[in-house]
């Protein structure tokens, strides 16, 4: 024992360090880097996994080719995109509203901020499935409560091209919400109070403290909520695959699914390997541009 | 105490023989067959039957059940995957092309030869369907299990109002009854649709719409091949154009989305077979389209045949149905290919087919098929009969999956979602197949 206290003693800061960080390495590596290296090696071959024994030959850049010059991966995009901006967008303005909201003491606010919290709880797959049912047009709730306040007489949420994709993004927002609005709370309350209280005594409005000083404050802590929501959301397969499989045709098929289709029921593992990569550097770029924005205004 | 050599072998003689004999038990008890096939009324069926089977060669049968949306993607990653879950399987007749040329399936016929298991006594169709690759060719690779076709079910009870008949009679001059005819399924269909019954309102049919697997495939071949639609030249294979999209075919299509306008159910437009007996189950609809697999069940619940008629899918330009149903494998990666064939020999034989049918599962053994009873047996016989002789199927090639999600993305796109045309949905379906038989070497 004192012997291997001696030996670990002689080894340098640099060595512990390493011996520190070596299992994450190895797993990091063995998880991480090892399979994306190796789809970005199949992203150049016409493998597929279903045909075992097919030779397997280098294609250069074919599928990527492919892929972008395909209209209808074009479509895929612009319905992810559709559904990335309005889910981020609503969820930025409802959740620092309710942050705001729950920042003020009031009875029943841990409560409320506990019930709020709970749609994020629960499995995507979960949610996915039940507001199928909500969304159903003859014994839905939804219909119920939208009828109530108008009468719109019956609609299909999922069942129409046009309301499809809005269904998608009121599901995502309705169980991530709690997220952007738990993480800008936390950036609410790290705001000092002797801010607001200088402010009182220069008689600045509520509104100008807001704008001078809440938002300011927020807004950093707001942004990284976007850019976890931002990169979940251009993934996001689970929660919409169980709620419209990707229809009524391909109205919600995000390009996630279609990847997943590709992958995993057409088997063409060459071709989606290129797709995945595409959009492992399409994140990874909006993710960069992102982070350099969001620190210029961290800065500021 | 002194343990002498002989006492030590006594204790141990004692105590050991119990636990190898234990042990041998347990080993004997422990010959087990995992079965895999889709959750449904007709597994529980055969889960029932095969305790026979457990009876007569001490045999453990387990099975595993996967719900229909996920089957085919369950069971050929473990196929793909060469994985030994499964000893016996129990895949759709799509599957039979890959099951083959890949190598997943046991090929039978030196059993079936071995064993005196003749493909004469079983439906033709079926055999043709479930059993064969290259199609047609005597190279079996399945046993045929569970003969099936789509059809129909109606609500008998509302058809025989003769309120309602005389007021459909009066609108569209021929009685209301079962439908010969698409455009007669039409009318019917329509006529239900949004009609009060009993303080209800109620629909016309529960078709397929499903998006996600083969459902919306499934319902609209069954109008396209009643148009007389077929997926290539007979004379030059793979040669898809002006067949496939045929202006008959192209009008089937859009009759399917006419009959999703005007008669589906609000918010049926991803359904498939449980969502389509749900709504009949639940007074929703006056006709639903389904697999004869789930009549007996719907039977069972109308005891005295007052509630639900059935019958096979309506004519058109043609007769012609889509056929479901599916054949019975050894898997070639199971460690018990042996114990599976036992399985296999013991299913085929007449007496246990016919307990096969009585049970609620669907026979292709001509001796039931055959025997005089058979059509008096149930009242959605004759209709199986009549639709096993007129069956058609999708592509059985090895890239079948490959074939069908294009055709249920294209038609979802243009019957449910409205997109484009039925014509422009046809063409680029066939775009995708001449895409997939070109990767695949075929064309």
């Amino acid at each position: 024992m004192k012997s291997a206290v001696k030996k670990f003693k002689g080894l340098s800061d640099k060595a512990i360090a390493w011996i520190f960080i070596a299992p994450t390495l190895i797993l990091l590596l063995a998880i991480n880097i090892y399979p994306l290296i190796y789809a970005i090696r199949m992203s150049f071959t016409n493998f597929y996994a279903n045909k075992i024994g097919r030779e397997v030959k280098f294609v250069g850049l074919k599928n990527y080719k492919k892929i972008l010059g395909k209209e209808e991966i074009w479509e895929k995009m612009q319905i992810t995109a559709h559904f990335v901006c309005w889910t981020l967008v609503i969820q930025a303005l409802i959740g620092l509203g309710l942050a705001l909201l729950l920042n003020k003491k009031f009875k029943g606010n841990e409560l409320l901020t506990t019930l709020i919290v709970l749609p994020m709880m629960l499995s995507p797959a979960v949610v996915g499935v039940f507001w199928t049912y909500l969304y159903n047009p003859q014994v839905g709730l939804f219909n119920y409560v939208v009828n109530f306040f108008y009468d719109f007489g019956i609609f299909d949420m999922i069942g129409s091209s046009t309301l499809a994709p809005w269904s998608i993004v009121i599901v995502d927002t309705w169980m991530w919400t709690p997220f952007t609005m738990l993480i800008c709370l936390a950036g609410l309350r790290s705001i000092p109070n002797y801010l607001y209280e200088a402010a009182e005594v220069d008689r600045a409005s509520k509104w100008q403290q807001f704008i001078h000083i809440t938002l300011p404050s927020v807004l950093p802590f707001l942004l990284l909520a976007l850019l976890f929501r931002g990169i979940e959301n251009f993934k996001m397969f689970d929660l919409v695959a169980e709620l419209t499989s990707g229809g009524p045709g391909s109205a919600t098929e995000l390009a996630s699914i279609n990847l997943k289709r590709e992958a995993f029921e057409k088997w063409k593992t060459g071709y989606s390997s290129a797709f995945a990569v595409i959009l492992f550097v399409t994140i990874f770029g909006f993710g960069n541009v992102y982070v350099k924005v969001m620190n210029k205004i961290k800065d500021r | 105490m002194n343990l002498g050599g002989n006492n030590m072998k006594k204790i141990l003689s004692v105590f050991l023989v119990p636990v190898f004999a234990l042990l041998f038990s347990l080993n004997a008890k422990s010959e087990s067959l995992t079965l895999g096939w889709a959750a449904w009324d007709p597994a529980n069926a055969l889960q029932e039957l095969s305790k026979e089977f457990t009876a007569e060669t001490g045999v453990e049968m387990n099975f595993e059940f996967v719900p229909w949306p996920n089957f085919a993607e369950r069971m050929l990653n473990e196929l793909n995957n060469q994985g030994k879950t499964f000893d016996l399987l129990i895949g759709d007749s799509q599957w039979i092309g890959q099951g083959a040329e890949y190598g997943h399936y046991v090929k039978l016929n030196d059993f079936f030869d071995a064993n005196g298991i003749s493909m004469d006594d079983f439906n033709p169709a079926t055999v043709y369907a479930y059993s064969t690759w290259p199609k047609g060719t005597p190279n079996y690779y399945a046993l045929p299990a569970m003969g099936d076709a789509l059809a129909w079910a109606y609500r008998k009870d509302w058809f025989d109002r003769p309120e309602l008949q005389a007021e459909f009679k009066g609108k569209h001059g021929y009685d209301l009854g079962v439908p010969k005819t698409w455009d007669e399924l039409y009318d019917m269909c329509t006529f239900f649709q949004g009609r009060e019954i009993d303080g209800q309102v109620r629909y016309g049919a529960a078709i397929n719409t499903e998006r996600g697997s083969e459902g919306i495939t499934m319902g609209v071949t069954a109008a396209m091949y009643a148009w007389g639609m077929e997926y290539e030249n007979p004379d030059k294979p793979y040669d898809m154009d002006g067949y496939f999209n045929s202006d008959a075919s192209v009008e089937a299509v859009e009759f399917y989305r006419k009959m999703y306008e005007d008669c589906a159910p609000p918010g049926h437009s991803d359904a498939y077979m449980v969502a389509n007996l749900d709504a009949y189950k639940s007074g929703q609809v006056a006709f639903q389209m389904n697999w004869y697999a789930f009549w007996p069940g719907v039977s069972k619940e109308d005891s005295d045949g007052r509630v639900s008629g059935f019958f096979a899918n309506p004519c058109q330009n043609v007769c012609a149905a889509t056929l479901g149903g599916q054949g019975i494998s050894v898997v070639k990666y199971s460690d018990k290919q042996d114990l599976a064939l036992e399985y296999m020999k013991w299913f085929a034989k007449p007496d246990i087919q016919q307990k096969w049918w009585d049970l609620g599962g669907y026979s292709c053994h001509m001796d039931v098929l055959g025997s005089p009873d058979f059509v008096d047996s149930a009242v959605y016989a004759q209709g199986f009969l009549d639709s096993m002789g007129i069956v058609k199927d999708f592509w059985q090639e090895p890239t079948f999956v490959e074939l069908m999600l294009p055709m249920q993305e294209r038609i979802h796109d243009y019957v449910v979602n409205g997109k484009g045309s039925a014509k422009e949905a046809l063409d680029k379906i066939i775009d995708d197949w001449t895409e997939v038989f070109e990767d695949d070497g075929k064309i």
